[in-house]
């Protein structure tokens, strides 16, 4: 990728300079905004998962592709819209949000928010092609989102991250399975911290990503402030076998809404990642919802982000990054 | 003719509170509420007690008569039995309910943490040496309780998760992973029970073969809340399904037992024992005393019908 065409600034990921690379133009069908979309890389193309809210209100999924992951054109028709029958139904009523995608040996499933009047809840589905979606369980209780699945078994259970609110704070939790419906042992991975710019509530935002140091989450923390909330990306390093203990923990946010496309949309100061797509050469593109209004990408090198994490990333690194 | 003395379908005893935190060979702060089962032909409470510093411990009740209780002096279940690791539970163990599957007796509590409400699994065969399974919820998830058989070959369990203020039913193969989670019962607007719902008593079958669940409902007031107890009658093979449901509550708060104490307004039930049937309900008042009254089941059977012809 030609890194002239990524800004560095004050952020440990880099923002593409054609951002937004997703916007409410570019869907084909009437709707009110685009954001919040699960990436996959499949046989050498770019998908993007997309979660579109209608001008109804609820939200839909729609898919994006492209050939090189920053232009993108997005199919004519939704892939995936609330259940109409059965028991998704029931549970989907307001709709389905914020889809995050796992690969596990070959099979791509997706973790997705089913909200109703019973409240928010995640769910799970599997597709082979992007689109088309088999529902297979609601595999959580109400008042939790934000569930990504690991992209392999610990110890010969599915591993996964959640949100759950306990006492009014949302944390992120791990949770363990053996057929992917029952889920059980859960335990506490990071909570917000006081006086930082996590301090509201945390939750995972990708699906969490296997290095030699540890299980690489990408979380999104926010601050609560008398105009509302921020949401910034801050990263965490978690132990392989008990991703419930966390090795480094970021101390500065990794990505903050800073442009005008992350300040202003329905819900302004809003970045939120949904993915992540690792290249061969140790490239992350980052994609992320911003404002709840459009998606973009911002990159970094993944040797980069470890560093970060850790504390132990040189200022003059990132600068030397920009010639 | 349904037999009805007083105001509330339930009687309460005359010799109510049952247990009252002077009856304790310790001091305690209060009594909130119990689990009960009769356990060889002696009547067990497992008592939901504050101490003085605030924590919440579960002591052991005994009695043969179901009326005159002693109370052991050391706790059965505290928070350093139960294994948190970095989810230190730091406020206390809550809300035992007890239920009798397949030979053993299960006990479910609500961990109060500095992160939420859990829920909690321990067994144990004589109510001396327990068993701590572990925590079978996330945060915030309380009043669980355990059907007292499988259904459709799985255990199953119902619990109140914070989001919503209802009763959910979830389902397991093996105790510890539960899944196919689904609303059971909701608050009803407008009803005595708008704001909030949860079990009561772990589910029972009554003899038609449906299953009776006692649970407690909230309404909201400008004061604070009111906790009232309420019935349903659940289908018989899938307990999904609510057949019946009272309009009016069993109990109410009304003397003054229950009207004052640390959460005033306040009836909260744990466990009921049912006799010849005879539904005998052992409830904590205003989270200070524990109390007992008794109804006819078919009584409160019967009401679950009645009532919904009141307006």
């Amino acid at each position: 990728m030609n890194r002239r065409r990524f800004a560095y600034g004050r952020d440990a990921f880099h923002r593409f300079e054609g951002n937004p690379i997703i916007m409410l133009e570019d869907i084909p069908f009437r709707a009110n905004t685009v954001f919040n979309g699960a990436p996959v890389k499949k046989d050498g193309e770019y998908w993007i998962l997309l979660r579109v809210e209608g001008q109804q209100g609820y939200s839909l999924f729609a898919l994006a592709r492209s050939r090189d992951g920053l232009r993108f054109f997005v199919e004519e028709e939704p892939v995936m819209m609330p259940a109409k029958d059965g028991v998704f139904a029931k549970y989907e009523k307001r709709g389905i949000e914020d889809p995050r995608i796992t690969e596990i040996d070959g099979e791509y499933y997706l973790l997705y928010t089913a909200y109703s009047k019973f409240g928010a809840r995640i769910a799970l589905a599997k597709t082979e092609d992007m689109y088309n979606y088999e529902r297979i369980a609601l595999i959580s209780e109400p008042g939790n989102k934000d569930g990504v699945l690991f992209p392999e078994k610990i110890n010969d259970r599915y591993v996964r991250f959640d949100r759950p609110i306990g006492h009014g704070i949302g944390c992120i939790w791990v949770s363990y399975s053996k057929n992917l419906i029952d889920w059980g042992e859960s335990e506490l991975v990071i909570s917000p911290r006081g006086g930082y710019w996590d301090s509201y509530r945390v939750g995972a935002s990708i699906p969490p990503i296997k290095t030699e140091q540890g299980w690489l989450e990408i979380y999104h923390g926010v601050k609560m402030t008398s105009a509302g909330p921020i949401y910034k990306a801050g990263t965490v390093l978690l132990d392989l076998q008990n991703p419930a203990k966390v090795i480094a923990r970021c101390e500065k946010s990794a990505l903050s809404p800073r442009e005008d496309y992350e300040r202003i949309g329905d819900v302004g100061n809003v970045v939120f990642p949904c993915g992540t797509i690792v290249e061969p050469d140790g490239e992350i593109k980052l994609y992320y919802g911003a404002a709840d209004t459009c998606i973009c990408v911002a990159t970094a090198r993944l040797s980069e982000i470890i560093d970060f994490t850790m504390g132990t990333l040189k200022k003059a690194v990132l600068t030397n990054e920009n010639n | 003719m349904l037999q009805t003395k007083g105001t509330d379908i339930l009687h309460r005893w005359e010799g109510n509170p049952l247990i009252r935190s002077e009856s304790l060979p310790f001091s305690c702060s209060s009594i909130h509420n119990c689990a009960a089962i009769k356990y060889n032909n002696i009547y067990l409470l497992l008592l939901d007690i504050e101490d003085l510093k605030g924590h919440q411990l579960i002591y052991l009740a005994k009695s043969k008569d179901g009326y005159n209780f002693t109370i052991n002096e050391k706790p059965l279940i505290q928070l350093s039995d139960i294994k948190g690791g970095r989810n230190s539970a730091d406020i206390g163990v809550a809300d035992p309910r007890i239920t009798f599957l397949e030979g053993t007796y299960y006990i479910t509590y609500m961990v109060d943490t500095r992160l939420g409400f859990r829920l909690g699994l321990a067994k144990t065969d004589d109510f001396e040496t327990i068993t701590h399974l572990g925590y079978i919820s996330e945060p915030d998830t309380k009043a669980g309780a355990l059907f007292p058989e499988k259904i459709n070959g799985k255990y199953a369990r119902l619990e109140r998760p914070k989001d919503g203020g209802r009763i959910w039913i979830s389902y397991s193969e093996d105790l510890t992973y539960w899944g196919s989670s689904e609303v059971l019962l909701s608050p009803r607007a407008g009803y005595w029970d708008f704001h909030r719902v949860g079990c009561s008593v772990p589910p029972f079958r009554i003899k038609s073969g449906e299953w009776m669940l006692i649970y407690y409902g909230i309404k909201n007031t400008s004061a604070g809340p009111l906790f009232r107890i309420g019935v349903a009658i659940l289908d018989r093979d899938d307990p999904a399904i609510v057949l019946k449901r009272t309009n009016i509550p069993i109990l109410s708060p009304r003397e003054y037992y229950e009207r004052i104490g640390d959460i005033n307004n306040l009836i909260f039930s744990c466990g009921a024992i049912v006799e010849d049937d005879i539904l005998k309900l052992y409830y904590g008042a205003a989270n200070s005393c524990v109390c007992f009254g008794t109804a006819n089941i078919d009584d409160v059977i019967g009401h679950c019908i009645e009532s919904e012809k009141e307006f």
